[in-house]
């Protein structure tokens, strides 16, 4: 894993001690709080419903033990004992006092770590597939590169203020686990005719108010001209993005009402004059990077096989966990453990102190010192042995993580809602809590199979329901909570939108229409093999409008 | 009728103001404001800006039932009672938190 250098180190140093001072500033009333807001929030600290939130950046989805470990002290010390984690792949604090937030930085900044550009108009953490590095369909480990990008576009002095925020997203897998054409940049690892691998790059995708599929400007880029080439991108962006309609603001609106063909001119024609200047990434720097991301010292191992029927006759939670939450790895004899944090009838993403520090010593002791976050808002250890499975699932049951639903329909994308957001217009916890109650049984959950259930209190999509097999969006109606459903939503390489079927729900009729949807899938499916999102391609939209709304 | 609310500098806790012109956390205790007292409201906000310890400074209007002030928004009946799920206990202001005009 990267390790901060001294200009590192001294950065983030410094700009504590900025916002330190800016804090006192504002305490002592010598600014006020239009002039605060702009430095709190780029410093990721929010103003929510009841309190403020502070968001910490965890560079795509990567965390050391003692990192984890020290999101555990700053939640017990200066929150209530949890944190919540995000699609971004971040951190949230619900309840720190402002006083306190200059200290938990300092904290933070003891194991690397900060909270800068996870708030503002500027590139943000840029997410990536949990597996990197680690997963057998992988063609290159993208963090390399997600790590030279953090470092560009970190307080890049000509986009700090761009129009609208930006998001980057990276796969180094053709299986896309990273959303790459839901975010305004997406890049895919890809291998040229000539047998190099480079960047194929999409743009312009996004969810909010209005959802875009990102559309591809250029299918290969070498290593050494990425950062020129997403220069050239962040420029014309810059340069044409409205600034005049927060709406029509994000780069996805640029690329729609441009057109493709002519925003690709205008990046060719930047890309043509810094292509080769002094943003070409020399080998030995990439070298230099790569090599924090070495494998770890993998041992040689007997045991290379799970024997899941046996393990499911033997303990059956344990089998299904396994079946569930464990994913191949490239090397013999390892796998990659997903922790749920969607346990039944819990607020998904949200985990305890103790949690954490349960996950960081499991990851100290049996995954190289490696935990991930995914945009899924479950927790990953990268690098297992298969012979420790058993004696980490035991933790896991102890300490409350060993739900074995990884990718199943209480497996949720939630955001926090009306429950603790100030811009949400209805409560998203509370209606995957329902639906998870409703679906608790594993064997019923086992039955339906793969399906994504994405739920937004609001249209700015944090939830992502735009891309959920089935989609849950929280809308205000004449005083009242109501949630439109949408069917059809896919986040990955196969990217597609829902469609809303008809109209919304109030909130205690949602579980029965997500069971009906379900019931209409495991009617008409032509095996267990073919999973929701499959049944809804083939059948189309018919069936599934049929069993939200009957025949009239 | 119209209630003024926030949030307090430090604690960043939901406040209402008061009668007796505090800043406080119970929405009972709110200052309701009629049709014919629109003067008042203005004056009350233009003190509480000058204070520059409430931030998201917002009137709402809500009713009377059955005595108890109850918010038209449904945000704002969460932001009085706190998260419903999970259910925690609202941010309370700390000892030098308290604000009034």
């Amino acid at each position: 894993m990267y390790r901060y250098d001294e200009f590192d180190a001294a950065f983030v140093r410094e700009r504590t001690a900025q916002f330190r001072d800016q804090v006192m500033r504002r305490v002592r009333g010598e600014i006020n709080e239009d002039q605060f807001r702009p430095l709190r929030l780029m410093n990721g600290l929010y103003l929510q419903l009841h309190a403020y939130m502070f968001r910490i950046a965890i560079p795509y989805g990567t965390l050391r033990s003692k990192q984890l470990r020290k999101l555990a002290f700053i939640a017990r010390t200066y929150d209530r004992g949890y944190g919540h984690f995000t699609t971004r792949t971040n951190i949230q604090f619900n309840w720190p006092r402002l006083v306190d937030v200059p200290d938990m930085i300092e904290h933070l900044n003891e194991v690397e770590m900060h909270s800068i550009q996870t708030s503002g108009n500027c590139i943000r953490n840029i997410s990536t597939d949990q597996f990197a590095g680690a997963a057998a369909d992988e063609i290159l480990d993208p963090r390399p590169m997600a790590e030279i990008l953090r470092q560009w576009s970190s307080l890049h002095p000509e986009f700090s203020y761009l129009p609208r925020k930006f998001k980057f997203a990276m796969t180094g897998s053709p299986n896309d686990r990273a959303a790459i054409k839901f975010h305004d940049i997406g890049m895919k690892a890809v291998t040229n005719a000539a047998g190099e691998i480079g960047w194929e790059v999409w743009v312009g995708g996004g969810l909010g108010r209005t959802p875009m599929i990102a559309k591809m400007i250029r299918g290969f880029v070498e290593h050494e001209n990425l950062l020129a080439y997403l220069e050239s991108i962040l420029r014309v962006y810059n340069r044409y993005g409205r600034r005049d309609n927060k709406w029509k603001a994000r780069i996805k609106i640029l690329v729609h009402e441009t057109g493709i063909d002519k925003l690709r001119e205008e990046v060719e024609a930047e890309y043509a004059q810094i292509k080769g200047g002094v943003l070409t990434l020399p080998q030995a720097e990439l070298d230099r990077i790569t090599a924090y991301f070495a494998d770890p010292p993998f041992e040689l191992v007997n045991a290379t096989q799970i024997d899941v029927v046996k393990e499911k006759a033997a303990d059956p939670a344990y089998g299904e966990w396994l079946e569930r939450n464990t994913h191949s790895h490239k090397r013999p004899g390892y796998v990659s453990v997903t922790i749920s944090l969607k346990p039944i009838g819990g607020a998904p993403g949200d985990c305890t102190a103790e949690q954490m520090e349960t996950v960081a010593e499991l990851g100290e002791k049996y995954s190289f010192d490696e935990v991930r976050v995914t945009h899924e808002q479950n927790l990953v250890l990268p690098h297992v042995r298969i012979t420790d499975l058993r004696t980490i699932y035991d933790t896991l049951v102890e300490a409350g993580l060993a739900t074995g639903n990884a990718g199943l329909i209480t497996d949720m994308i939630t955001c926090p809602g009306l429950d603790f957001c100030s811009l949400a217009n209805a409560r998203s916890i509370p209606i995957a809590q329902a639906i998870s109650h409703k679906f608790a049984s594993p064997e019923r959950q086992r039955e339906i199979g793969n399906l994504k259930i994405k739920i937004s209190g609001c249209i700015n999509a944090c939830g992502h329901h735009h891309i959920g097999h089935i989609g849950i969006l929280g809308v205000e109606k004449k005083g009242s909570e109501l949630y439109q459903i949408t069917v059809g939503g896919d986040a990955t390489e196969r990217a597609a939108l829902g469609d809303t079927l008809g109209h919304g729900f109030v909130a205690e009729d949602v579980p029965a229409a997500i069971e009906r949807l379900v019931d209409a899938y495991l009617e008409r499916r032509q095996s267990a093999d073919e999973p929701f999102i499959e049944a809804y391609r083939r059948l189309g939209e018919a069936p599934f409008k049929e069993a939200l709304y009957g025949n009239a | 009728m119209e209630i003024l609310t926030g949030n307090e500098l430090i604690s960043g806790a939901t406040v209402y103001l008061s009668k007796s012109g505090a800043w406080v956390e119970d929405l009972q205790q709110a200052r309701v404001f009629g049709k014919d007292e629109a003067a008042a409201r203005d004056a009350a906000i233009e003190a509480t800006r000058r204070t520059m310890r409430i931030n998201s400074l917002e009137i709402e209007t809500v009713q009377l039932r059955e005595g108890k002030i109850y918010p038209d928004r449904i945000r704002e009946r969460i932001r009085a009672e706190g998260p419903t799920a999970p259910r925690f206990d609202r941010q309370h202001l700390g000892q030098d938190d308290h604000v009034s005009i």
